[in-house]
């Protein structure tokens, strides 16, 4: 961890949430798997394969499970890792994404699952992420971006500001796209590619929305979180808001923007265009929860 | 110690020290990977390191 980089997040809780959530993961993990499925369908896309591949955000075998469906045969051996033993299995390590303890030109491809969104130090941990490639080594990133939950965002903002006569932190700033490509291209990664995905979940009851968050491992992590109970007529209204300002046939609507990454360890050879702007596979939307609780 | 628990060779030689970026050894026996750079001694715990500083054994200077 770099102490000269200001600590918008709090690594040591989040590895404390991640673990209190980790048995309990899989009744919340649906955009996981859709990240995964995603990444895996990049994956197969591959005119190459992978000898050696670290899966960062292990969140107990998603990116497997997605593999043996699509892009399994790309990869030689697969490495499990995440922040907590709770949700590695055997043959995975624990490491925290910002100190990767990786020798340089080691891996031949990178995925991070959902993970990047919690770095304080986004720029230096692809940096340590494109030294622990080999030259032509892929890195692969699935993680929120800034169009993730911006109408629950809003609604805190005005509310608390209403009640209480000024706002707290209570949903994680999410990088935009945009930002995110060029800390790629800043990290020295070659042929760097952005997209992104936005996913909207229903809910009829929106204190759901809170329930899936915190199932997710998503609790707030910010070192200025509040340290008090958000009271309880203001979540009210907060939440009340939200769905007045989101509903479609009644339903409170969130918005999650998935962000996709690609980008190459640079290598002499590199003038081949690595499978880019071709369709992917998309996801079965019908697995998507449409929330009824 | 069984065999399960005992840490991969294909894994450890792609572990540096998070620490020092520096070599490991394996100390089987107290099942601990060593960056005597960082003076640390990260915990292998059922086959699965646990490669974070607030999880490592500060050795004896």
């Amino acid at each position: 961890m770099q102490s000269n980089v200001p600590q918008i997040f709090d690594r040591a809780r989040l590895r404390r949430n991640r673990a209190r959530r980790a048995a309990g993961l899989g009744d919340y993990d649906f955009l996981l798997r859709r990240a995964a499925h995603d990444l895996a369908g990049r994956i197969a896309l591959q005119n190459r394969t992978f000898d050696t591949a670290l899966c960062l955000g292990a969140s107990g075998r998603i990116l497997h499970r997605a593999l043996s469906q699509q892009g399994g045969d790309r990869i030689g051996r697969l490495i499990e890792a995440d922040m907590t033993p709770a949700l590695v299995s055997a043959g995975g390590l624990v490491l925290d994404e910002e100190s990767l303890p990786l020798k340089p030109q080691s891996l031949d491809l990178v995925i991070s699952l959902w993970g990047m969104h919690h770095v304080n130090d986004l720029p230096g941990a692809f940096l340590q992420i494109r030294r622990a490639l080999k030259p032509d080594g892929l890195f692969l990133a699935a993680l929120p971006g800034g169009a993730t939950l911006t109408a629950l965002r809003a609604a805190f903002l005005a509310i608390e500001a209403e009640i209480l006569g000024g706002a707290h932190p209570h949903i994680h700033p999410f990088a935009d796209l945009q930002d995110l490509a060029g800390l790629m291209q800043r990290a020295g990664f070659a042929l760097p590619v952005a997209d992104s995905d936005v996913v909207n979940v229903r809910y009829q009851n929106p204190y759901r929305l809170l329930d899936d968050l915190r199932g997710m491992g998503e609790a707030n992590v910010l070192t200025a979180r509040p340290r008090h109970f958000l009271r309880r007529d203001v979540l009210a209204a907060a939440l009340a808001q939200f769905a007045a300002q989101t509903q479609e046939d009644g339903k409170a609507v969130a918005d999650f923007e998935i962000c996709y990454l690609a980008g190459w360890a640079p290598h002499e050879s590199q003038t081949h265009a690595h499978e880019e702007g071709q369709p992917f596979t998309r996801f079965d939307e019908s697995a998507l929860p449409d929330k009824q609780g | 110690m069984s065999d399960t628990q005992k840490l991969d060779p294909a894994l450890l030689e792609l572990l540096v020290c998070p620490v020092s970026h520096g070599p490991l050894s394996y100390d089987e026996k107290a099942g601990e990977l060593v960056s005597k750079e960082a003076g640390l001694a990260y915990p292998v715990r059922d086959g699965i390191p646990i490669m974070l500083a607030e999880e490592a054994r500060k050795l004896e200077a």
